[in-house]
């Protein structure tokens, strides 16, 4: 396709009608939970790093706990209601073993909602190994 | 082949024991650590075990579809779940142990700088600094804090029988508390590369009951006791060893080198390398850089005969 033609490209998608984020028929949801655990590491790391810096190396790091903890528990709030998510719209088990080989649109949707619904596990255990630290210790 | 893998092994576990023994738990922080290194060494034997049992009796066993469902869960327990609740005590288990061993107080704080390729060592005293170098005692069931800088590059303080290690960096401060629990004379080195030297950057860390502690430390803060006119001290002078090294109670105020105000009162020589002996200190001066090569100070291979035996003379007795 050049720049600049009048011609409309052949898969053009009026506005308001493209597929809405985490909805049937989008993969969106695979990588929304691992992105939340992701953006969870990240904002507690700044948390700690700003609260140590402005606070002194050897300060009492135990009133940002509440702010880390939070944080997680959002996080795994988002995460679970991806879960569900996952089971409602998208027909995913958790069943390790789930063999989906028909090729169907149904098909596809319950292999997104299955592998999303692994993931969502993953990332609130991920997470709660991130919160662990920020529990155990209690100096910068 | 196989016979040469057995002729290497008595060596591989030559670093096993003595006084650089990891395993020693001469402190109270290594000791932690070993627990929590046993722990995971007989753990991981046993799951290793297990799983390669299970490969076994698998690959030998006859697939059997009536128990597809019993082993799908068994994978799911012991593939997933198991090791997820594994992982994660073992996750507290270790913080909690950093926790527990990282400490910003001590019964004594020492502070100990790295240099190409030599250890300053200064006791904090209520009556003022006491600077040392290339040895390290410490009171035995007293926890000392290290305060750790380096001059030049990275360094790393270790010693393993003890706990640690920490790095030591160019323009910050890092701490680290050992506690040791067992006297003796137990070895230190450094563990970053640090340049040519760095496999001849050691010290010695003797760990002693707090009374001989204490009268070490008192002796180690008085100025040395020089005769007056010590031929030795004049040679000393003349060759301008004062202008890098320190003998306190002397003009001799260099900042460079390792203070000397007590240097025979210590084991070793060249920063834990060779024994402090006559005949060491006679090549030291002479042949420096044989003896460690790469090292600030020069030979002085014209140094001999009688100059050399009276400077020698007087370093040795610099007690």
């Amino acid at each position: 396709m050049r720049h600049g033609s009048d011609e409309q490209p052949r898969h053009f998608t009026p506005p308001g009608d493209a597929p809405r984020v985490i909805d049937q028929g989008s993969v969106w949801i695979l990588v929304a939970a691992p992105s939340i655990w992701a953006a969870h590491f990240l904002l507690s790391y700044w948390v700690a790093a700003i609260w140590c810096a402005k606070a002194g190396p050897m300060a009492s790091l135990v009133e940002p706990r509440w702010i880390i903890v939070a944080l997680g528990l959002i996080s795994a709030a988002l995460i679970a209601w991806l879960g569900v998510i996952a089971v409602r719209r998208y027909g995913g088990v958790f069943v390790i073993f789930e063999e989906i080989t028909e090729s169907s649109e149904r098909g596809r949707d319950r292999f997104v909602g299955h592998v999303a619904l692994l993931l969502c596990v993953l990332s609130v255990v991920a997470i709660g190994f991130t919160v662990i630290p920020g529990l155990v210790f209690a100096t910068c | 082949m196989r016979r040469s893998i057995f002729l290497i092994i008595p060596a591989l576990l030559a670093g096993c024991e003595g006084r650089h023994n990891w395993l020693a738990s001469a402190g109270a922080e290594a000791q932690r650590v070993e627990d929590l290194f046993w722990v995971l060494l007989v753990g991981a034997a046993v799951i290793w075990g297990i799983v390669i049992g299970a490969a076994v009796y698998a690959h030998r066993r006859q697939v059997d579809p009536s128990l597809e469902t019993q082993a799908r869960r068994f994978i799911l327990w012991g593939g997933a779940v198991f090791p997820t609740v594994v992982v994660g005590a073992l996750l507290v288990w270790g913080l909690v142990i950093l926790r527990d061993i990282t400490s910003d107080e001590g019964d004594l704080t020492v502070r100990v700088d790295g240099e190409r390729w030599w250890w300053r060592v200064i006791y904090e005293t209520p009556e003022g600094d006491v600077v040392t170098a290339n040895e390290i005692r410490l009171p035995v069931d007293r926890t000392a804090l290290f305060r750790l800088t380096a001059d030049d590059v990275i360094h790393s303080f270790w010693v393993p029988a003890l706990g640690g290690k920490m790095d030591m960096i160019p323009g910050r401060e890092t701490t680290l508390a050992l506690t040791p629990i067992e006297t003796g004379n137990w070895g230190g080195l450094c563990a970053e590369y640090c340049g040519g030297a760095h496999a001849l950057m050691r010290f010695d860390a003797i760990v002693m009951e707090q009374s001989a502690f204490d009268s070490w430390l008192e002796a180690e803060a008085q100025p040395a006791e020089i005769a007056a006119g010590d031929p030795g001290f004049e040679i000393f002078q003349e060759e301008g060893c004062g202008a890098c090294h320190t003998i306190r109670g002397t003009e001799a105020q260099g900042p460079v080198g390792p203070d000397l105000t007590h240097l025979a009162s210590r084991d070793k020589l060249g920063a834990g390398i060779y024994d402090m002996t006559p005949e060491n200190m006679a090549r030291w001066i002479t042949d420096t850089h044989a003896m460690k090569p790469d090292i600030d100070m020069p030979p002085y291979p014209d140094l001999q005969g009688e100059r050399l035996d009276r400077l020698v003379a007087f370093l040795m007795s610099l007690d």
